[in-house]
């Protein structure tokens, strides 16, 4: 049934043969072992995110006022609230460490070596865009923790010469940590971050497919 | 390649293919539930609140009635105030919300001509709360009331239409 429909699209678009060879059928190279699977690791907990930080967006209200009683709600009241918050809260942890051994992999490996530099350059911007999305998304729950973690946050490039003191009131939307602030946090989370994100994470597949991963050492 | 390969290979598959089949089932599953469980649970329910004593009403005549509760709508909470008239004929309670189904103001019982007359928009709704002349488009809500131990209790959680 479910194999019919697909095929009738397959007729149209000759997704299916492409999909095997280059999804499910992948060839790599022989004796690759389990730190391999860092990158697509990283991956799976980027879309569980997508997916539980949309059905977030259906409760929470980014304001002073109502952030933290959506989350309280979202938390205790909402069925299965308390689940989407844990797998997002856990995700965002445990993607910052799958980012990282990933990253210290390719490093251990060499992989980033020629021809595979824009790998490395474009999964050195995913690296910054998920610390962003975890700077940004640790305000929003806006408790006591948030708050001052992202007052000690947002202070740190005050110390920058020259530029710094602009770069703090950018990040708070003037010069206190506050309504503004929230509100920019929230749209930088869920609509600036996760565009960034598609971009770059196309591209750093897109040429892992050309290049083919590298062979272990 | 010797068909025991092969076997490997389907395995593999098939296990993958039940484990992302699992999570996409457990965290898409967690996440339309969440979406759709307000729509079952957030119910108007039945909230009895105490409107004063039972031997202040006037039998026969509509008594005005304040009423004031707290309210809970998800994360918001609040003070709802409601105005009600309340009619006592014998042991019967006849109860009406004075919220004009037009655009919310509070209908005035005017005495005169037993008729309940909105100072908004001149809607005007006979004795029973019917709409009989003006832009209300519906008659007057019905409240349930009660006497219970001496004190008058007004049932706020109205029907939904």
């Amino acid at each position: 049934m479910i194999g019919r429909i697909i095929d009738v699209f397959d007729r149209r678009f000759k997704f299916k043969d492409d999909f095997k060879k280059n999804v499910l059928d992948h060839p790599v190279p022989p004796r690759v072992n389990f730190t391999y699977c860092f990158g697509g690791i990283t991956f799976l907990l980027y879309v569980l995110l997508l997916v539980t930080g949309i059905a977030a967006m259906f409760f929470y209200v980014p304001s002073v006022e109502h952030a933290f009683a959506t989350v309280e709600y979202m938390t205790f009241d909402l069925p299965l609230g308390n689940i989407i918050r844990g797998i997002h809260h856990w995700s965002a942890n445990l993607m910052v460490v799958f980012v990282c051994l990933h990253m210290l992999r390719v490093f251990v490996y060499g992989a980033y070596k020629n021809p595979r530099e824009f790998h490395w350059v474009s999964g050195v911007f995913l690296l910054g865009i998920t610390l962003a999305f975890s700077f940004t998304g640790y305000l929003l729950p806006w408790d006591q923790k948030a708050y001052w973690a992202t007052k000690v946050g947002v202070l740190m490039p005050k110390s920058i010469p020259l530029v710094g003191d602009f770069i703090t009131r950018l990040l708070m939307g003037g010069s206190d940590l506050g309504a503004l602030t929230i509100s920019r946090f929230f749209a930088i989370h869920v609509v600036v971050l996760p565009i960034l994100t598609a971009v770059f994470l196309v591209a750093h597949f897109l040429m892992i497919r050309r290049t083919g991963i590298a062979k272990p050492l | 390649m010797p068909d025991n390969n092969m076997t490997r290979r389907k395995f593999l598959a098939t296990g993958i293919g039940v484990i992302s089949g699992a999570i996409a089932l457990g965290v898409g599953g967690a996440a339309i539930t969440a979406v759709v469980a307000p729509a079952v649970t957030n119910k108007r329910e039945d909230k009895w609140v105490e409107a004063g004593n039972a031997d202040d009403l006037v039998q026969g005549q509509f008594n005005k009635i304040n009423i004031a509760y707290d309210a809970k709508d998800a994360w918001m909470e609040g003070k709802i105030k409601l105005l009600a008239y309340v009619k006592p004929d014998g042991d019967n309670l006849f109860a009406l919300s004075a919220t004009c189904s037009h655009l919310g103001c509070n209908v005035k019982f005017d005495e005169q001509s037993g008729k309940f007359k909105c100072p908004c928009h001149t809607g005007v709704y006979d004795a029973t709360g019917k709409n009989i002349s003006g832009p209300p488009p519906k008659p007057l809500s019905h409240l349930e009331a009660k006497i219970e131990d001496g004190k008058l209790f007004i049932n706020t959680g109205i029907k939904e239409a």
